[in-house]
């Protein structure tokens, strides 16, 4: 029997999951701090958090149980989204238990058990777990393994679901994927597994689907009969942080081409599904994984640059090799532009320029659909001159929104055609009060929606596109471009040898 | 800001469209027109509620203020397209005389093309919205029951009145209540046999509730009225294993009881009524739920077979408040 009190109409009515607990690995860890802590209070300021709700937080360190509180407070302070309310924190504080231990001792894994069932016990949680993996993978099998033997993640112990959430980097490679993948299953239920890319939990990226599907305009359009090329641009105006070690091992191909750049092709690229269940979307997303196809010469339909010293926004900046913690003989790449195909019959011949680069001039994630020109111009071939490829723009950070740009006569006398562009925006203040990624995110694990979470099986289709590249590149040096520029001159060269060229984002 | 006294429509047309190009860049979506029907005192109010709604759902906002419907007709104006509202294109419009009687004639060149109109009334609610054009044109009506001087009866009174596309705020100042209420059965299938309203007896917000309780759980909720508390207190719900559920409001928060459970809070705010009115603009479709709740709560059956159009029907107050000193003459 449902709940009389819930009826499909009634949309007012929020998504809250039931009574659950929620257990983060690595709790005093950067993503915890920035990013999870935050989204857990925004959610119980927002009244989304069942009553009873618990979070448990383990970790290494040798905090007590005060600074524990201390730190979470100030984390959540500094990134809550809502307003700070000191009656709400005051209460889901009072649910936060910390549990400090290392992930090879026995006895502290006891130690956790014993107080997730004390306190589902005392706030009538049945069973209901969801597992937070906020560490580094290497640690993945040693937590895992604490969790079968203490029977933490076994559902018929106590009743209630278990669910496990885990962070990118999925595996290094294929092989680690498949690896990290059949680790996680022997544990969990596959179906249990939540992996998180956050971009599928922003606002924009979501209504590609809703751009796409709910809309008649846009999809005679959108296949190569219309479609001249789809740019796909993530440029960071900030180096690599603090994230030497891990960065410079994997590089930037690794580091978001794989998650979250083939994740924003596939939603661009894919089929209508039969319906918005999750099933049913990653089967289409899969399907447009995998038909994409290298360029036949990876050498040439690909480049991979590193920044040098330059000036990024009035600031100078150093160069990648005298980053901290880079070997200064590096030849990790902190900007990757490659030519994709999709190879369907709705994508054959279209070409795919995905680019990703640290240090551009500014911070911008963009999907740029460019459309084939007019087969006939019936104008005089001064008067347009200035007509470009009309482009539809779904811009994905800062200021989301979507741009239409077509050709339209100058106001005079003459007959002059040239490009404008139709902005529209999302209000500044919507994105603000919009809830963080996260925040969306966790809340679908503690509901049990997976349609934002990628499977092992697009996990492991990614890299199958990635792996090639990586092979071609072994033991080439990237391109240097100046930090605070668009990329390595080769780039725009790969484009210019197609007659195209990028957009400035 | 651009402020014209004792103008015309025409005017304030063309003024807009100049504060819109001088603006630039205001190409950005507009999803709705708001109506704002406003009385003189509430301006700022409204323009600060208005401007917390527009932030989630860019709009083009037209607050009219009628009065002095004795005096000369006249018209002032002011435009305001960023800034003050915020990113709102807004016309604060007064309307004095007769004038103030055929508001629409001002109004409706003003309305965005071919996107939803909404009206909302910041006074007390019309006795039937028939006779205000501003709410015939609208595809969605807010009113709100709580401004008049008995809240109940006007609330009735919307039932009586009611069209597919109405909402009233209190029906939007209970969703977090209910979203309480219903949380506590989402993990069990106790069947509720009873329920007890505790709120002051003025208070429309639990006349609503008992609606809701009383439609989707075919129950009779009793009502108990107290004045210690200045809103809705309580809501119990008895479930047929004997188990009790009971949401208590203290200051901002709930307190969530249940048999044979720890006691606990969850947040329960007063929202400005810039959040409430961003919560109406959410959906412009009839709630279908609040019709129902509304139905249970005053007895009338059927809202939901209404027609969603209204025919405007010509009322002159005027001759109304002379027609009605007449009848009080011959009395006397």
């Amino acid at each position: 029997m449902g709940n009389p009190l819930r009826t499909a109409q009634d949309r007012r009515l929020p998504r809250i999951p039931e009574p659950c607990a929620l257990v983060i690995f690595g709790v005093t860890g950067d993503l915890s701090r920035k990013k999870l802590i935050p989204a857990v209070y925004d959610l119980a300021n927002r009244g989304l958090l069942p009553p009873g709700f618990v979070v448990v937080g383990f970790a290494r360190a040798d905090w007590g149980e005060g600074d524990f509180e201390s730190l979470a407070c100030d984390a959540a302070k500094k990134g809550a989204r809502t307003p700070w309310r000191e009656d709400v924190w005051q209460r889901l504080s009072s649910q936060f238990q910390f549990v400090p231990g290392s992930f090879d001792n026995d006895d502290d894994f006891d130690k956790l058990a014993e107080t997730l069932d004390e306190l589902r016990e005392r706030n009538g949680i049945a069973g209901n777990t969801a597992f937070y993996f906020s560490i580094p993978p290497a640690a993945f099998p040693l937590v895992l393994n604490q969790l079968n033997r203490t029977g933490l993640a076994d559902n018929s112990k106590t009743g209630g679901w278990r669910r496990v959430v885990v962070e990118k980097p999925f595996g290094n490679d294929l092989a680690t994927a498949v690896a990290l993948n059949q680790l996680v299953d022997d544990v969990f239920n596959p179906a249990d597994v939540y992996r998180i890319d956050h971009y599928l939990g922003k606002e924009t990226v979501q209504n590609i689907l809703a751009l796409r599907f709910a809309n008649s305009l846009f999809e005679p359009v959108w296949n190569s009969k219309y479609v001249d090329s789809v740019q796909i641009t993530m440029a960071e105006d900030v180096g690599i942080g603090t994230r030497a070690a891990f960065y410079d091992a994997s590089g930037a191909a690794r580091d978001v081409l794989q998650n979250h750049l083939l994740q924003l092709l596939a939603l661009v690229g894919m089929e209508e599904p039969t319906s918005f269940d999750p099933q049913e979307v990653r089967a289409e997303k899969l399907k447009v994984l995998k038909a994409i196809s290298l360029p036949a010469d990876i050498a040439k339909g690909s480049v991979r640059g590193q920044y040098l010293p330059g000036w990024v926004a009035g600031e100078r900046a150093v160069g990648y090799l005298e980053e901290k913690n880079i070997p200064p003989d590096s030849k990790t790449e902190t900007y990757v532009a490659v030519r994709l195909g999709i190879q369907n019959r709705r994508w054959a011949g279209v070409p795919f320029y995905v680019r990703v680069g640290k240090r551009m001039p500014r911070r911008v994630t963009e999907i740029a659909i460019l459309f084939k020109k007019a087969p006939h111009l019936p104008f005089d071939p001064a008067d347009v001159e200035m007509l470009g490829n009309n482009q539809l723009v779904i811009r994905v950070q800062p200021d989301e929104g979507v741009v239409l740009k077509f050709g339209s006569k100058v106001p005079g006398t003459a007959m002059e055609v040239r490009d404008i562009a139709m902005d529209f925006q999302y209000g500044e203040a919507f994105t603000e009060s919009s809830p963080e990624a996260y925040e969306r995110l966790v809340l679908d694990v503690l509901i049990g929606d997976r349609t934002l979470f990628p499977d092992a099986a697009e996990v492991e289709q990614s890299w199958r596109v990635i792996d090639p590249l990586e092979a071609a590149w072994a033991g080439t040096t990237p391109e240097p471009y100046r930090a605070g520029e668009w990329g390595p001159r080769a780039a725009d060269e790969m484009l210019a040898r197609e007659g195209r060229a990028w957009r400035r984002a | 800001m651009i402020g014209l006294w004792d103008t015309t429509g025409n005017e304030v047309v063309k003024a807009l469209a100049a504060e819109r190009r001088s603006a630039g860049g205001v190409a950005s979506g507009l999803a709705l027109t708001l109506i704002a029907v406003v009385e003189e005192k509430k301006v700022r109010e409204a323009e600060a509620a208005a401007t917390i709604a527009a932030a989630a759902h860019p709009c083009r906002v037209l607050i009219v203020v009628r009065s002095d419907l004795d005096g000369r007709s006249r018209l002032d104006a002011e435009i305001v397209v960023g800034g003050r509202l915020g990113p709102a294109e807004a016309v604060v419009m007064r309307m004095y005389g007769r004038l103030a009687l055929h508001a629409e004639s001002v109004v409706i060149p003003l309305l965005a093309p071919d996107v939803p109109v909404v009206t909302w009334w910041h006074e007390e609610p019309p006795n039937s919205i028939a006779n205000d054009f501003l709410g015939v044109v609208a595809d969605r009506r807010i009113t709100d029951s709580a401004q008049a001087a008995d809240p109940v009866a006007a609330l009735k009174q919307r039932a009586v009145d009611y069209a597919p596309g109405d909402t009233d705020l209190t029906w939007t100042r209970i969703t977090l209540w209910r979203t309480l209420v219903a949380g506590a059965f989402d993990t069990t299938d106790a069947r509720v046999v009873g329920a007890k309203i505790v709120a002051p007896e003025k208070d429309p917000t639990a006349w609503l509730m008992l609606g809701w309780l009383k439609s989707r759980l075919g129950i009779e909720p009793v009502l108990e009225h107290t004045e210690r508390a200045p809103r809705m207190r309580s809501v119990e719900l008895q479930c047929e294993n004997g188990d009790c559920v009971r949401v208590t409001r203290e200051e901002g928060t709930a307190l969530f009881s249940r048999t044979g459970q720890e006691d606990r809070y969850m947040p329960l705010p007063k929202r400005p009524v810039g959040d409430e009115l961003a919560e109406e603009l959410r959906r412009l479709d009839a709630d279908q739920i609040y019709a129902d709740a509304l139905g249970a709560m005053a007895g009338v059956s059927g809202l939901e077979h209404r027609s969603p159009m209204r025919v405007h029907v010509w009322k002159d107050p005027t001759l109304a408040a002379r027609a009605a000193s007449a009848t009080d003459a011959m009395a006397g």
